[in-house]
């Protein structure tokens, strides 16, 4: 029996011991391993062409203001002497596999997120590994000495926790220099409370620009002050469902456990909307893009997958889902878009929808066996149907064949479909699924691999 | 009104009738949950109905008191069902129906007779079609129809005149079924009706009445503008024809095909069947690679394993490689009447046609499965 003793710097007395483990400037960092003479420059990764956007850049860019996902343009002008490289997503995917191996080697208790990232609950491993502290100290060294990369470990009782601590624990860059971080931070229950006060609103996951600014309203700006408003106030500004979970997650309370295998079973994209949308033909744009996105991450995982799910939340943070399951596998945007198309089709969206995602689930393995259709020009709804997937899916296998072939060489936004075309060039949606609402870190880069 | 009846007869007629409430759209209204009770002298007609399919059982009983009434379609059926075997008595009042047998007694709240969708009284059939042909075509066809309502046409049987004999069609884009219903008539040429596969399955359901003398049974066809009326023994089945125009469906079968693969329809069965086990979601597809000599069978389930099976055949034609479904493919090869089956193929990604190796009124186009 572990015992119990609060306030224990080692974490011994954790109800649950999460750990976040997050690497530091993942793309950036493995461009410097593989080039060592760039070690000590401001290393941007992204498109370097005129309109491409920064994936990953190192903690000495990071110094001059550079962030992720700005544009490159806008990079160059903060750090003129930035040394701007291509993407190589297979390495990352590489390096990504050694660094899951040594998480699986810790715990099979592992929720991976993206390539980079993962939530480890060692609960369980602490009667054989030690302390949570000395796991996670252990962890970074052996990535660090096996990897020849940096990440940083935050620890807590819950996922929330955990997150937020692994964030504090990154180094820091701003026009000073770069500052090393702890590398490993533990927030034990005792501390939670302080912690979490301290920190603006926005750190928690769920608060966007739209509720940011309807708490701002109400005078709350950090966590502290929302943990101090009644449940009732919160409930009445941000409906039920919203203000319970804010006030839930402000006070440290989040009981969601870790997921191992999580990310094999869908694949999927979802955007919180800067103001809720409540405009069929609005949000069928977006979802068109969101299946663009889902569709090519199912291309590069070599992956089909049968049941496309769309995910609605409404602004009172109410949710629903509605899934579709085919016949047969699609891994091509149209095919996904007209079944999730139709799924959105069913939902009133007059409320206002705060989030949108797409998701395809029922993955399998490579080309997918495709059902090939007659083609029954006189049957009406063509376009609509669902079970037409199959017969998109059919007819846009080799266009997107294609389509793949074109952006290997000349890069993502060198082809797309009509719904891409953003203000002024072709936008293809990127961000891979992120279940902490808008990126605050590396979103982009994580997702969008360059090139 | 009054009656009383069988038990058993009683429960027949319940449960059939039955069948036509409340399969989808339960959100009408409630008086389409029950069953129409009409007594006429020693007549009762039990009548259920969605609006779009109402089947109608007639019956002998023993009328004490003429009347109708509405009653609840299901807990009606169970009741009946679950009594002493014997005599039934259904006696209604205004808004109660009471129903008794040896020592039970339920009084249950009816349905107001006013509010049931009026019923036109049957006509006489049109046309008749042999029952047993017609049994077997829509035995063959009915299975291809799609139940995807998103597609309405699709999930009809097109009922049309083929040179003076009937032909059924079915198709659910995938595969298409079609049939000749030989020796059968009564369809002018520009007949061209498009009837839910849903009703055609429940008249499937009914068995066909015995007929003395060597008469062989037949199934009594009226059709109107809207709807059609099928008339077996005590049943009738009318539904609402799908409107709209049917795909070209003869555009899809090919003059001829260079590859023809010859095998006995209960080993290819076996074998597919057999291969099938493995196959556990649906999409994973069954390979044929064929060859002179005959064909191999080949399924490779992820995370389950995979099977081969060969079966020997003539084959005429190119060495192909071809995937289906393989529940498809069974369906195909499974209504082919006779001990021969023929596969014809031209290449890995157009339709192939099973049918049988005697006869040429029965015709399965499939599409195949594109594989890597």
């Amino acid at each position: 029996m572990v015992p119990v003793s609060p306030g224990d710097a080692q974490g011994l007395g954790l109800e649950r011991a999460i750990l976040h483990v997050d690497m530091d400037a993942f793309f950036a960092a493995v461009e410097v391993l593989d080039n060592p003479e760039l070690a000590g420059l401001p290393v941007i990764v992204g498109g370097t062409g005129g309109r491409g956007v920064v994936a990953s850049c190192t903690y000495e860019a990071r110094a001059y203001g550079v962030r992720s996902a700005m544009p490159s343009v806008r990079a160059r002008q903060l750090c003129p002497d930035a040394v701007f490289v291509d993407g190589h997503y297979s390495r990352y995917s590489e390096v990504s596999q050694s660094l899951h191996q040594i998480f699986h080697a810790t715990t099979p208790l592992v929720e991976p997120i993206g390539l980079d990232e993962a939530f480890l609950d060692v609960t369980g491993a602490r009667r054989l590994l030690g302390s949570p502290h000395a796991i996670a100290v252990s962890l970074r060294e052996q990535v660090q000495r096996e990897l020849g990369i940096t990440c940083s470990v935050g620890i807590g009782r819950s996922k929330l926790i955990a997150k937020l601590a692994s964030k504090k624990a990154k180094p820091r860059a701003d026009r000073r220099g770069m500052q090393p971080g702890p590398g490993v931070l533990l927030i034990d229950e005792e501390g939670e409370a302080a912690f979490l006060a301290a920190l603006p609103i926005e750190a928690l996951w769920g608060v966007g620009p739209a509720t940011a600014a309807r708490l701002h309203a109400l005078g709350v700006r950090t966590v502290g002050e929302l943990a101090e408003m009644p449940e009732s106030t919160l409930v009445s500004r941000l409906g039920r469902a919203g203000g319970t979970h804010l006030a839930e997650l402000a006070r440290g309370h989040d009981p969601r456990p870790v997921e191992p295998d999580r990310g094999a079973k869908s694949i999927g994209h979802e955007e919180t909307f800067p103001l809720d949308l409540d405009t069929m033909g609005e949000l069928q744009h977006k979802l068109v893009r969101m299946a663009e996105s889902v569709a090519l991450h199912l291309r590069q995982a070599s992956l089909g997958g049968k049941t496309v799910t769309v995910k609605v939340r409404f602004g009172d943070f109410s949710t629903i889902t509605r899934s579709h399951t085919l016949p047969t596998a699609v891994d091509t945007a149209p095919a996904i878009g007209a079944v999730a198309g139709a799924l959105l089709d069913g939902v009133d969206v007059s409320p206002g929808v705060r989030l949108l995602g797409v998701s395809v689930g029922g993955l399998a393995p490579g080309d997918p066996a495709t059902q090939l259709s007659f083609d029954l020009a006189a049957a009406p709804a063509a376009a609509e149907s669902q079970e037409d997937a199959a017969a998109i899916q059919e007819s846009w296998h080799e266009v997107t064949a294609a389509i793949d072939a074109i952006r290997l060489r000349f890069g993502r936004a060198a082809v797309g479909t009509a719904a891409m075309v953003g203000n002024d060039r072709l936008e293809v949606p990127t961000q891979r699924q992120a279940p902490w609402g808008p990126n605050d870190d590396d979103g982009i880069g994580r997702a969008a691999p360059p090139g | 009104m009054k009656f009383r009846s069988e038990r058993d007869s009683l429960v027949e007629a319940l449960a059939t009738a039955g069948r036509a409430v409340g399969g989808r759209g339960s959100s009408a209204s409630a008086v389409l949950s029950g069953l129409l009770l009409s007594c006429e002298g020693n007549h009762l007609a039990v009548t259920g109905t969605d609006l779009d399919l109402t089947i109608r059982f007639d019956l002998e009983i023993i009328g004490i008191e003429d009347g109708s009434c509405v009653v609840p379609a299901r807990l009606v059926a169970d009741i009946v069902r679950s009594l002493e075997p014997g005599a039934v008595t259904v006696e209604s009042t205004e808004d109660k129906v009471e129903i008794s047998a040896a020592r039970s007694r339920f009084g249950l709240r009816s349905y107001p007779v006013v509010e049931f969708p009026p019923m036109q009284p049957p006509s006489e059939p049109g046309t008749h079609l042999a029952a047993p042909v017609l049994a077997e075509g829509l035995r063959q066809v009915v299975r291809a129809a799609s139940t995807d309502d998103a597609r309405p046409l699709l999930t009809g049987v097109l009922m049309t005149n083929e040179g003076g004999t009937v032909r059924l069609v079915a198709t659910d884009s995938y595969r298409l079924a079609l049939r000749d219903l030989a020796g059968t008539s009564g369809f002018d040429d520009e007949t061209e009706i498009l009837v839910p596969a849903r009703a055609l399955a429940e008249l499937q359901r009914i068995p066909f009445p015995a007929t003395g003398g060597g008469e062989e049974p037949s199934v009594g066809v009226l059709t109107g503008p809207h709807e059609i009326t099928f008339t077996t023994g005590s049943v009738r089945i009318s539904t609402r024809l799908l409107d709209g125009s049917y795909p070209d469906y003869r555009q899809l079968i090919p003059d001829h095909y260079p590859n023809r693969l010859h095998l006995g329809k209960e080993s290819l069965l076996g074998a597919l069947r057999r291969v099938r086990l493995l196959v556990r979601d649906n999409t994973t597809p069954v390979r044929l690679a064929m060859r002179a000599g005959g064909v191999d069978l080949f399924v490779n389930a992820t995370e389950v394993g995979d099977a081969s099976e060969t079966v020997d055949g003539d084959y005429t034609g190119e060495d192909l490689v071809i995937a289906f479904n393989p529940s498809y493919l069974i369906d195909g090869v499974e209504a082919v009447m006779g001990d021969e089956v023929l596969i014809e193929t031209a290449d890995a990604v157009k339709p192939a046609t099973v049918r049988g190796a005697e006869k040429d009124d029965y015709r399965y186009l499939l599409m195949p499965v594109r594989v890597s």
